[in-house]
């Protein structure tokens, strides 16, 4: 860790006051602005019904990843004008497409579960139905 | 006789002895008034943390994390060659691979991250925040990791979108830095935490959860976050799964004559030098010096070879080159091709990649040329016309475009 500080402090490549601030700025931004939100998003999710949860999370934590990766290119401030081979798709549509393929396979979790449970339902009221009922028991 | 009961304590034994005690001493515990907002008891209520959670996590983010440390290291290494570094010019895509690997795997870490720094967020507000100097200590430690590491991540997302503005410093040198920072503060983390982590894996669990939602649901979503992200971006340099790369900053097959660019002729300002009719490309060397214009290149034997461009940013694309061997340019100024070095420098006037060092191993490399062909077509002005430098098994940043002039060193 010395090593990299008095290197960062003696790289004459480096404007060491502008990657300090970099450094505490992607600290500040998880911790505050990143935390805060997420936190938000978890205690929102956990009013869902109990079963649809863990599809529901699991699509929330791909959509999260996959825009802090997807986002800048979306955003597309690095294309510059005369090369078009730099950042060369439609990544703001591209995004889109697979937040929704997220979204689509989470709902279909979700509507699997939502069988299953009517499917349990079901077949313990038949089986309560069809039961001998037992004088005494 | 007096004997003493121990070994003789010298001053310096002393003084560290003292020291140590000082360290661990415990701080007065601030006065409870001040524990407010998230250093509340009972504020962070999720069940899914654990320390088994964040070990796994850690483990995996610790493997990650090194891979893309070595594979960097290496990249910096290649570029900035200390003397008792070599690097060979075989296997001809080693380059592409571990370059390709180190971007894959640092855009497949974000989740591992994420999830990570989510698993120990109440940590930030235990109370008191330090039971003593060295618990100060361990905490700033771990703050300059996360930092680090979130730097890390952040940067590499933002250069492969070369999304400068946000960054107020050199990238490459920042990067490698922070990089350095983040491996000194994940040995000392690893040091500190290793018999918990241990702990934490070596004990039984029990999963079961009322609303299922368990440590391995989360898990498979983190492994489904970095698989997903892998999928949509490895194409980049993975041609099987171009077709499904749509988060991909590159297409390999995107760009003049089907091969991308990273820099253009005009942002190079060189495209009235590059198309100047009275061009010469001058080779120095030990014994004598020529110079050649196109049509003397043209004349001169040619050979083709299938060689990538590896980008540093992680892309890459083969082509096939056509041109002088490097090695029949340093042999026609009287050197040994087998044991010269060749500084090749380009057109540009200025700029950190204008020129470049080939070792020895390249310049006697048959694959290593001097490029004047890209598919059989001339060379486009974005791809290095009139003349390039393209050898194997080297990054991107050091296949010098638009050469003016190659000066082999030594004596005759």
């Amino acid at each position: 860790m010395a090593y990299a500080v008095v290197g960062a402090g003696t790289d004459a490549d480096l404007a060491s006051g502008g990657a300090l601030l970099f450094l505490a700025a992607v600290l500040v931004g998880h911790d505050v602005v990143w935390m805060a939100a997420v936190l938000t998003v978890g205690a929102a999710l956990t009013r869902l019904p109990l079963r649809y949860g863990p599809p529901v999370r699991a699509a929330a934590i791909v959509a999260a990843a996959v825009t802090v990766v997807g986002l800048p290119l979306a955003l597309g401030f690095g294309r510059p004008a005369d090369n078009p081979s730099v950042l060369p798709l439609p990544y703001g549509r591209n995004l889109v497409a697979v937040l929704l393929a997220v979204a689509g396979a989470a709902l279909l979790s979700c509507l699997l579960r939502w069988r299953r449970a009517v499917a349990g339902r079901k077949k313990s009221e038949r089986l309560s139905e069809g039961r001998p009922v037992v004088p005494g028991r | 006789m007096v004997r003493h009961p121990g070994p003789p304590v010298t001053g310096g034994v002393a003084v560290l002895r003292r020291l140590v005690r000082w360290c661990l001493a415990p701080l007065p515990e601030p006065p409870t008034a001040l524990r407010r907002g998230p250093m509340r008891a009972g504020v962070f209520r999720s069940r899914l943390r654990s320390a088994r959670l964040t070990s796994q996590l850690g483990v995996a983010l610790g493997v990650v994390f090194g891979s893309c440390f070595v594979t960097g290291l290496l990249s910096h290494l290649i570029q900035h060659p200390p003397g008792w570094f070599w690097w060979p010019a075989q296997p001809v895509g080693l380059y592409r691979f571990t370059q390709g690997l180190h971007v894959a795997t640092g855009l497949a870490s974000v989740p591992l991250l994420g999830a990570k720094l989510w698993s120990v967020y109440p940590h930030l507000f235990s109370w008191p925040p330090a039971r003593s100097v060295a618990h100060a200590a361990e905490r700033a430690g771990t703050g300059l990791l996360v930092g680090a590491a979130l730097f890390l991540l952040v940067s590499g997302v933002l250069n492969v979108a070369r999304w400068y503005a946000p960054m107020p410093f050199f990238f490459t040198a920042g990067h490698y830095w922070a990089a350095w920072l983040s491996v000194g503060g994940l040995l000392v983390h690893i040091g500190v935490h290793l018999p918990a982590v241990r702990a934490a894996l070596a004990r039984p669990t029990s999963e079961s959860r009322p609303d299922g939602l368990n440590r391995r649901t989360l898990l498979g979503g983190v492994a489904a976050a970095s698989g997903l992200i892998t999928l949509t971006t490895v194409g980049q340099t993975f041609r099987p799964l171009t077709g499904v790369a749509v988060l991909a900053p590159r297409r390999p097959d995107v760009g003049p004559q089907g091969l991308p660019v990273n820099r253009t002729a005009d942002g190079a300002g060189v495209r009235a030098a590059a198309l100047d009719p009275a061009y010469r490309l001058l080779v120095v060397g030990p014994g004598r010096s020529v110079s050649l214009d196109l049509a003397a290149l043209n004349r001169l034997p040619q050979y083709t070879a299938e060689l990538p461009i590896a980008c540093v940013e992680g892309w890459s694309a083969t082509g096939t080159w056509t041109g002088v061997r490097l090695g029949d340019l340093v042999a026609l100024v009287g050197a040994d091709p087998r044991r010269s070095s060749a500084l090749v420098e380009s057109l540009q006037v200025g700029g950190r990649y204008r020129a470049c060092t080939v070792p020895p191993e390249h310049v006697g490399d048959p694959l290593s040329l001097v490029a004047l062909r890209l598919g059989g077509e001339p060379l486009h002005l974005d791809h290095g016309y009139p003349a390039r430098l393209i050898a194997p098994n080297r990054p991107g940043v050091l296949q010098t475009k638009w050469i003016s002039r190659i000066t082999v060193p030594g004596s005759p």
